[in-house]
């Protein structure tokens, strides 16, 4: 159920930032490009979700076995094929994934900085046509 | 004593950056700037050299960042990535040296220097990366990089400042939504796989297609990478934005545009579909071979229309860029080795033809071909060295294009791709006489009618503009009469990036401290 709601709403989201890019006006297209981008990063995070999960810290106690403790194995070793992180038979770790969301912190500092730009672009381009109509943008036709 | 020359990837992305924050602290100081910057640039192009060495004779060298073994970022140095390495710095180099008399002073010393070493910096890391989100980051440092530039000041102003605002729009905006794709891409593969790693995801990847359960997302998500690397080499449905971006960028970043970033894109197919999606290629070969021969036949259609010189050149990238991507559908080991040997050719053809037109600009005082004529009397330099880029990008011996669409051409009719290579030869011809109309139109002819359209300018070409250009028609000359090295280069090459297993293994046996 968390899932498909969680699905919906990143659709729901691109869909609403995709209409507003096809729309006319400048600053639409530029919140229409947030809108999607905040749906991506929202994908990026689902995609270490899982119902039931835990903090992601491996620790001694509550069933999150150290690594020496549990017989985790984390180093590769091809000539064996391992290919590591292997848990030990038996052992069962349940914890969402940390990755994505440092994922998600770069991928979101990086659309600030984006964000900023095209603003401040929007801005000139409005000093220099006196219009945000994104067809009246026509100068470098033919 | 720390042997620096284990650590020769990081160098080659660290130090641009460094600079790039050097340049604005000493901004008010553009001797300095001037000085420092040209030195560096130099560095670097004697470090990527170095490493192509160290590469050559080592094999791949895989250099850990933060020594976390496969889980945190690698660098990934094997004979393409540091192939291109070197081919970014030697182009940066000269067209840095070139934007110091061609770029308005205020906008060189404030803005210019520091976006500049960014870019380079955002190249290089694109291409030494052996991390697929990494690849996202230095992806973004390059495009932002790379609009600031575009709006960049020329002296003379020949370009108007509302057309560079117009052109970065379309340019920022498609390539913000390509970037969204990309991550929709890199996460959907992180949840199949697990990891980010790229050498990490092949075998991954591979091992689900030998056991049977490769997920059909796979193809799904392979799609969306020819997406994002059609949308940075300007593929056939996703092409709009470099005919206004290119000509409206100042020279020496239009011959970076043109010459190394769309190369990005071809360098990101090679890297992805050869190592990760490996599996797949039996589909998406036929697809890259007919986007690449649309883009060639829309690219060479549209460029002999053309009246403005820059953006002739633009639609000819287009449609060269296509015959890269033609070799690259081949898939084969002859195929590859010609694509890259065209890939070297139209770089170093195509920013001196780029870095010829600043010259041209800057004598006529105009972009519009229709407005000049008769400039080979009075720019003699000029006209020589767009005659031997054109040539070139023609594919006319003794110039290197001519060795690059032999090889191309040879290995499309041993694969038995004769209709595409048929196509392809037909918009060649194209090729040619688009060339050489925009010659015959500029220098032959009559001067042009002093009264209407003023007189040409009298300065003469300044020796900072002049020797970029020679540098580089030297290079177009020696690799199309001594072309054996970079064959016998680039077929090496091709047989590295049809063997991943060699890559995998040079990853995947870095040690991991634990």
């Amino acid at each position: 159920m968390n899932n498909t709601l969680l699905s919906l709403t990143i659709a729901i989201l691109f869909g609403i930032g995709t209409f507003l890019i096809l729309r006319r006006d400048i600053v639409k297209v530029i919140i229409g490009l947030s809108v999607i981008s905040h749906s991506v990063n929202l994908l990026i995070v689902s995609t270490g979700v899982f119902a039931g999960t835990k903090v992601p810290i491996i620790t001694d106690d509550s069933g999150h076995g150290a690594a020496e403790a549990t017989g985790t194995i984390f180093t590769d070793s091809l000539s064996q094929n391992i290919l590591a992180p292997v848990l030990a038979a038996g052992n069962h770790v349940d914890f969402v994934d940390p990755l994505v969301q440092a994922l998600v912190l770069t991928a979101i500092v990086i659309s600030l900085a984006m964000t900023a730009f095209i603003l401040i672009l929007a801005y000139r381009i409005h000093e220099e046509y006196g219009t945000t109509d994104i067809k009246e943008l026509r100068r470098l036709w033919g | 004593m720390i042997s620096l020359d284990t650590h020769l990837p990081i160098i080659l992305i660290a130090t641009p950056i460094l600079m790039a924050s050097i340049m604005v602290l000493l901004r008010k100081q553009p001797g300095i700037q001037k000085v420092l910057s040209v030195s560096v640039s130099f560095l670097m192009f004697i470090v990527s050299i170095f490493l192509l060495l160290q590469v050559w004779s080592g094999g791949i060298q895989a250099y850990e960042v933060g020594e976390w073994g496969k889980y945190g970022i690698i660098l990934v140095a094997d004979l393409l990535s540091s192939g291109m390495v070197v081919l970014t710095s030697f182009v940066s180099f000269l067209a840095l040296i070139y934007s110091l008399d061609y770029i308005e002073e205020k906008s060189l010393s404030a803005s210019y220097y520091p976006l500049f070493s960014l870019l380079v910096a955002g190249l290089n890391g694109s291409f030494l990366t052996g991390d697929i989100f990494n690849l996202f980051v230095f992806f973004e440092i390059l495009l932002l990089s790379s609009c600031g530039l575009v709006i960049a000041n020329e002296k003379g102003g020949v370009t108007k400042s509302s057309d560079k605002m117009e052109a970065t729009f379309k340019y920022l905006v498609l390539n913000m939504l390509s970037s969204f794709v990309m991550l929709i891409a890199i996460a959907s593969l992180y949840a199949t796989t697990g990891t980010l790693n790229m050498a990490d995801i092949s075998v991954k990847l591979s091992a689900m297609s030998e056991a049977g359960t490769l997920p059909w997302h796979v193809f799904a998500i392979a799609l969306m990478f020819v997406v994002v690397f059609g949308n940075k080499a300007a593929i056939f449905p996703l092409h709009y934005w470099l005919p206004d971006v290119h000509p409206t960028a100042p020279s020496p970043i239009s011959a970076m545009l043109s010459g190394v970033l769309i190369k990005v894109g071809a360098y990101g197919m090679l890297r992805v579909f050869f190592l990760i999606f490996i599996d797949t290629l039996y589909i998406f070969k036929p697809v890259i071979i007919y986007l690449a021969l649309a883009t060639i036949v829309v690219g060479a259609i549209s460029a002999v229309a053309q009246t403005d010189v820059k953006r002739l050149l633009a639609y000819s990238s287009v449609s060269q860029i296509g015959y890269v991507f033609l070799g690259i559908g081949f898939g084969s080991v002859y195929g590859l080795t010609a694509a890259l040997v065209y890939l070297v050719n139209h770089a170093i053809a195509k920013s001196m033809l780029f870095l010829t037109s600043g010259g041209i600009i800057h004598h006529a005082g105009t972009r519009d071909m229709r407005k000049m004529g008769g400039m080979v009397d009075s720019a003699p330099l000029i006209s020589m060295m767009f005659l031997i880029g054109a040539m070139s990008i023609a594919g006319l011996p003794p110039m290197g294009g001519f060795i690059a669409k032999l090889q191309l051409f040879d290995a499309g009719i041993s694969e038995k791709y004769y209709f595409e290579i048929a196509i392809a030869l037909i918009f060649a011809v194209f090729t040619i006489f688009y060339m050489f109309r925009a010659m015959l139109l500029m220098f032959w002819g009559e001067r042009r009618d002093v009264n209407e359209h003023g007189e040409y300018s009298t300065d003469a070409t300044s020796p900072l503009i002049a020797l970029p250009i020679i540098v580089l028609a030297l290079g177009v000359l020696v690799f199309g009469l001594y072309a054996e090295p970079l064959i016998a280069f680039a077929s090496a090459t091709a047989n590295q990036i049809l063997d991943p297993q060699l890559y995998i293994d040079a990853v995947m046996t870095t040690r991991v401290v634990r």
